[in-house]
C-alpha cells in the first residue's frame, strides 16, 4: 500500500539498468560493424511481437516466474535463500526420476506425482538452512549458497551412475513418460505448465498481500523486533518462509523438466541457471508479483530473441548475455532514493 | 586556572526540536567537571557537538582560547579532546595491545612489518605508569566491561588527548569497577588531564566532580562547585521543574482491595549476565495507576520488558488474575487482556516502514474480525483505522501513507488506540508521552485516567517524575534493579521521590 510516487520510483529505478545496458551494448553492436537499432528490432520483434516468439518467451519465462517468486519470498523477510538454484535442480532431477519409472495410466495423475515429489524435494532441501538458522544461528545465506554446488555434484554422480540412461549416447537420464509430458500448444513451445505458474503467481499474489503470512512476511522484513513484539514466532515463520520458497523452487525444476527438458542432462538447468536468473529476474521486479511477472517474460524475451539476432545479423547471439552481465551491474546501483 | 574548553552560546536544533539552547560552558583545566541531567536534557548531543559528531547550529567552542571549528572526531583528537562512549568502539577478535594501537601501529625500522614486541613493551608500560589491571595480550572477547572500558582510555590516552570525555561511563559497570574507575580518573586528573563526565547517577558526581553543570530541556539550570552543593540539591535542581503539567485527576473513585496483578520476588539478567532486577515484588490493585519511577537504567525498561513478554525472567513469577502468566509470549499476554505501550515506539510499538492501517492491527492481526478465511478484509481494516484517527484525533497527512510520516504525538496516540480497541483489563504504559507533544501529552494523559475511571487497571512506568505523580494512586520507586520505596503521590514531596530515585533512602522522610 505504498503511495504512486515511490511506485513511480521504484520503476525508474528498475528500468534505468536495462536502458543502460542497452545503450552500452549498442556501443559494442556498433564496433562490430552492425546497426544496433536494428539488431534491437529484431532481437523484440522475434521474441515479442510475432505470435510464435511471444509464446515461447512465455515458455521461457513460466520457470523464471516460480523461482523469482522464490527469492521474493524470502527477501522480502530479509532472509536470503541463495539455494533456490540447487532447490530447482534437485526438484528437477527427481521429477525427471518418477516421470520415467512410474505410470499410473492417467496424464493428470502422472504430472501432479512428479510435480509434488519435486516440491517435497525442494521443501526438504531448503528445511537444511532453515534449521541451521533458526536452531543454531547460522546464516543462511553461505549455506543456501555452498548446498548448490554440493547439489551440482550430487547430481552429476547420479546420473553419470546409477541413473544413466544406458541407452543414450551422452550422459543424461532416462527420458520421462509421454503421459507424463506437457504437450505443447500449437507451433510454439508453450504448454499447460504456463497457467499453472499464472495460478501460482495468483495465489502468491495474494497471500503476499492479503493473508496473515504476508503480513507477517513483511514486518519481518521490515522490523523483527516489532514483529516480535506483535506475538509473532520470527523463528518458525522463517521456517515456513524457507519452506513456501524450497516449494516454489522444486515446482519450478519440475516445471522445466515435464514441459521442455524431459530428461536429466549435466545443462538441464542452463547457464547461468534458472535459479540465478530467478535472483536477477525478482530483483528486477522489485520483489512483488507483478514486477517478477514482467521482469520475467522480459527476460526470457532476450532469451529466445538471442538466436533471431545470430540469424538476421552478424552480430553475435553472446551479446545477450553481455547485456544481461551489464544490466546486473546497474542493478546493484540505486539511481534513486526509495525510502526505506 | 586557565580555560580549557569555553563553549560560547553553543546552540544544536533538530528540525523544531532545540537539544542544546545557548549552552555556555567555561571547563577549567585539570578538574573533573560533571555533566548531569535527565534522558533527553541534552548531554550526549552536547558531548557530541565537542567531539566534532554533531555540528552546532550556532555557537562557538573555544579550545585554549582559540576557537576550533570541529568538523569530526579527528579534528578533536588533533586538539587533545578523547571520548569514551558508551558503547565501546573494539575489535573483539584483536589483543588489547592491539586495539589500543589500531591506526598508529609501530613498524619495524625500515620495514612494512609491525614491531609486536614494542608494542607490547609500550602498552604494558602505559597501563603500569596508570596503575590499571589490565594484561596487554588478552583478547577483548575475553575481558570484562570494566577492562575493555581501560583500553578505551588507553586508546585516547595513548593518543595524546589531554581533555577526556566519557560517555555514561559508570552505566555497564558493577558497583567494584566503579570504583577502580573513580580512582583512575582521579590519577588522571592527578597527571594534569581534564576530565568531562556525563552521568546521571548523583553518588558517583559527588565523588567525582570537582564542579558540575545541570542541564534540563538543553538549557544549563545549574553549574556549582562541589565544596558549595549537596546531592539534595542537585537532585532538585534535576529534577524539579519549573512547568509543571496540571493533569485533572480527581481522585475520588475507590481503589478496590483486589489484587489483580502480583509480582513475586522477580529476578532478571540481560545479556551480559548482569543482575538487572533483584528480587521485586509488588501487587496492584483493580482500579488504580500504579506508577513505577526511577532513574532511566534502574531497572525499569528490564522489567516492563519481562512483564510485557519481550524479555525472560530468570526466577520469580507473573500472576494475573490468579493466573501464573511469567515468560509468557506478547501474543498470549494480549489474549490474557493486557494492553502494551512499549517504552521504544519505533522499534517495537510500531513498523515505521508500514502503512499506518498494518500498524492498527499489529499485534491483533489474527482477529477473526478483520481475517476471514485466510484472508484480510482491507475494507474493515480501513475502517478500524478510520475509527482510530476519529476516536484519537489522529492528525496524518496521509491516511494511505506509512506511519514513519506521523510525528511522535500522533504514532503514540495510534498505539494507544489500538491498545485500547481490545478493552484490555490492565494496561502496560511505558514512557507514554516520551518525545510528543504537549497536546498531546494531555490527551494521552487524560486516555490514560479516564481507562482507570472505568475501573481498570494502569501499570504506568516514565521517567519524567511530574507525569508519575500526577496520574499515580501509588508510586514505587526503582534504583539499581531494586525497590527503594513505596510512596503515595498526593502525600509526598517531588524533592524526596527524587531523592529516592537517586538511590538515597531519605532520612526525613515523612513517616506516615
Amino acid at each position: 500500500m505504498r503511495n504512486n510516487n515511490e511506485t513511480l520510483k521504484h520503476i525508474i529505478n528498475s528500468l534505468i539498468p536495462v536502458i543502460l545496458a542497452f545503450a552500452l551494448g549498442a556501443i559494442i553492436i556498433l564496433f562490430t560493424g552492425n546497426n544496433p537499432l536494428y539488431a534491437y528490432w529484431i532481437l523484440l520483434k522475434k521474441s515479442l511481437f510475432t505470435s510464435k516468439g511471444f509464446l515461447d518467451t512465455l515458455h521461457y519465462a513460466s520457470p523464471l516466474i516460480l523461482t523469482g517468486l522464490a527469492i521474493a519470498v524470502t527477501f522480502k523477510a530479509n532472509v536470503y535463500n541463495m539455494g533456490v538454484e540447487g532447490q530447482m535442480l534437485l526438484g528437477g532431477f527427481f521429477a525427471g526420476l518418477v516421470g520415467s519409472s512410474i505410470s499410473v495410466g492417467n496424464p493428470f495423475i502422472e504430472k501432479f506425482i512428479c510435480i509434488i515429489v519435486a516440491i517435497i524435494c525442494g521443501m526438504a532441501f531448503a528445511m537444511i538452512p532453515a534449521i541451521l538458522k533458526v536452531k543454531c544461528n547460522v546464516n543462511e545465506m553461505v549455506v543456501t549458497l555452498m548446498l548448490n554446488y554440493g547439489v551440482v555434484k550430487v547430481l552429476e554422480f547420479l546420473t553419470t551412475g546409477v541413473f544413466k540412461d544406458k541407452s543414450a549416447g551422452y550422459v543424461a537420464t532416462p527420458t520421462i513418460n509421454d503421459i507424463a509430458m506437457f504437450s505443447r500448444f500449437g507451433k510454439s513451445r508453450i504448454t499447460a505448465f504456463f497457467v499453472i505458474v499464472i495460478i501460482v503467481l495468483i495465489v502468491m499474489y495474494f497471500i503476499m498481500k492479503k493473508t496473515k503470512l504476508g503480513y507477517e512476511i513483511t514486518a519481518i522484513g521490515k522490523n523483527p523486533e516489532f514483529a516480535e513484539a506483535c506475538g509473532m514466532n520470527v523463528g518458525k515463520k522463517i521456517m515456513v518462509i524457507m519452506l513456501l520458497s524450497g516449494a516454489l523452487s522444486g515446482m519450478a525444476g519440475a516445471g522445466w523438466m515435464l514441459s521442455d527438458q524431459f530428461k536429466y542432462t549435466l545443462s538441464f538447468s542452463g547457464n547461468p541457471g534458472l535459479g540465478w536468473d530467478g535472483m536477477l529476474v525478482a530483483l528486477l521486479g522489485g520483489h512483488t508479483p507483478i514486477g517478477i511477472l514482467v521482469a520475467s517474460i522480459f527476460y526470457a524475451a532476450l532469451k529466445t530473441g538471442s538466436d533471431s539476432i545470430n540469424m538476421y545479423t552478424s552480430v553475435p547471439k553472446e551479446i545477450v548475455a553481455l547485456i544481461q552481465g551489464i544490466m546486473i551491474l546497474f542493478l546493484a546501483v540505486k539511481f534513486l532514493k526509495e525510502k526505506k | 586556572m586557565k580555560s580549557i574548553i569555553q563553549t560560547i552560546n553553543l546552540t544544536k536544533k533538530f528540525g523544531d526540536f532545540v537539544a542544546n539552547n545557548n549552552i555556555s560552558l567555561d571547563i577549567k583545566e585539570g578538574e573533573i567537571r560533571c555533566i548531569v541531567g535527565e534522558n533527553g536534557a541534552g548531554k550526549s548531543t552536547l558531548m557530541n557537538m565537542l567531539y566534532g559528531l554533531v555540528a552546532p547550529s550556532s555557537g562557538k567552542i573555544l579550545i585554549r582560547g582559540e576557537e576550533v571549528k570541529m568538523t569530526n572526531p579527528l579534528t578533536a583528537i588533533g586538539v587533545g579532546i578523547g571520548m569514551v562512549h558508551q558503547h565501546f568502539k573494539l575489535v573483539s577478535s584483536l589483543t588489547v595491545y592491539e586495539n589500543i594501537l589500531l591506526g598508529v601501529e609501530i613498524k619495524k625500522k625500515n620495514s612494512p612489518l609491525i614491531d609486536k614486541k614494542e608494542e607490547i613493551k609500550k602498552v604494558a608500560k602505559m597501563i603500569e605508569d596508570n596503575h590499571l589491571q589490565l594484561n596487554p595480550t588478552d583478547k577483548i572477547e575475553d575481558i570484562s566491561i570494566g577492562e575493555r572500558q581501560r583500553v578505551e582510555i588507553l586508546k585516547m590516552l595513548y593518543r595524546n588527548v589531554d581533555i577526556l570525555i566519557l560517555d555514561e561511563p559508570t552505566a555497564v559497570l558493577t558497583p567494584k569497577e566503579v570504583d577502580d574507575l573513580i580512582a583512575t580518573l582521579k590519577l588522571l586528573k592527578e597527571q594534569g588531564k581534564t576530565i568531562i563526565v556525563i552521568t546521571h547517577k548523583l553518588r558517583e558526581v559527588m565523588e567525582l566532580a570537582d564542579s558540575i553543570t545541570v542541564l534540563k530541556h538543553g538549557n544549563v539550570v545549574g553549574d556549582v562547585l562541589k565544596q558549595d552543593t549537596d546531592e539534595k540539591e542537585i537532585a532538585r535542581m534535576m529534577v524539579g521543574r519549573d512547568v509543571c503539567l496540571t493533569v485533572q485527576n480527581d481522585r475520588k473513585h475507590t481503589v478496590e482491595k483486589q489484587v489483580v496483578y502480583q509480582v513475586d520476588n522477580l529476578n532478571v539478567l540481560n545479556d551480559d549476565g548482569k543482575k538487572v532486577i533483584n528480587n521485586v515484588s509488588f501487587k496492584v490493585n483493580k482500579g488504580e495507576i500504579f506508577g513505577i519511577a526511577g532513574v532511566e537504567g534502574n531497572g525499569q525498561s528490564e522489567l516492563i520488558k519481562v512483564l510485557t513478554g519481550l524479555m525472560e525472567a530468570e526466577s520469580g513469577n507473573v500472576i494475573l488474575y490468579g493466573k501464573n502468566v511469567t515468560n509468557r509470549w506478547p501474543k498470549e499476554l494480549r489474549k490474557e487482556g493486557i494492553g502494551i505501550i512499549p517504552e521504544d515506539r519505533y522499534a517495537t510499538g510500531l513498523c515505521r516502514e508500514m502503512s499506518v492501517s498494518d500498524n492498527c492491527i499489529a499485534g491483533y492481526h489474527d482477529n477473526k474480525e478483520i481475517l476471514k478465511y485466510g484472508l484480510y478484509n482491507s475494507k474493515k481494516i480501513d475502517e478500524i483505522r478510520d475509527k482510530y484517527i476519529d476516536e484519537f484525533d489522529i492528525r496524518l497527512g496521509d491516511k494511505n501513507g506509512v506511519i514513519g510520516n506521523l510525528s511522535g504525538g500522533n504514532a503514540q496516540k495510534v498505539i494507544i488506540a489500538r491498545e485500547l480497541a481490545s478493552k484490555p483489563k490492565i494496561l502496560m504504559a511505558c514512557q507514554p508521552t516520551r518525545g510528543v507533544d504537549i497536546g498531546s501529552i494531555e490527551f494521552i494523559h487524560n486516555e490514560i485516567i479516564k481507562f482507570r475511571d472505568q475501573g481498570n487497571t494502569v501499570i504506568l512506568v516514565s521517567s519524567e517524575l511530574s507525569e508519575i505523580m500526577s496520574l499515580s494512586d501509588r508510586v514505587i520507586v526503582m534504583y539499581k534493579g531494586q525497590i527503594t520505596g513505596e510512596i503515595s503521590p498526593t502525600e509526598v514531596s517531588t524533592v524526596e521521590i527524587g531523592l529516592l530515585m537517586a538511590g538515597i533512602k531519605g532520612e526525613n522522610k515523612h513517616e506516615k
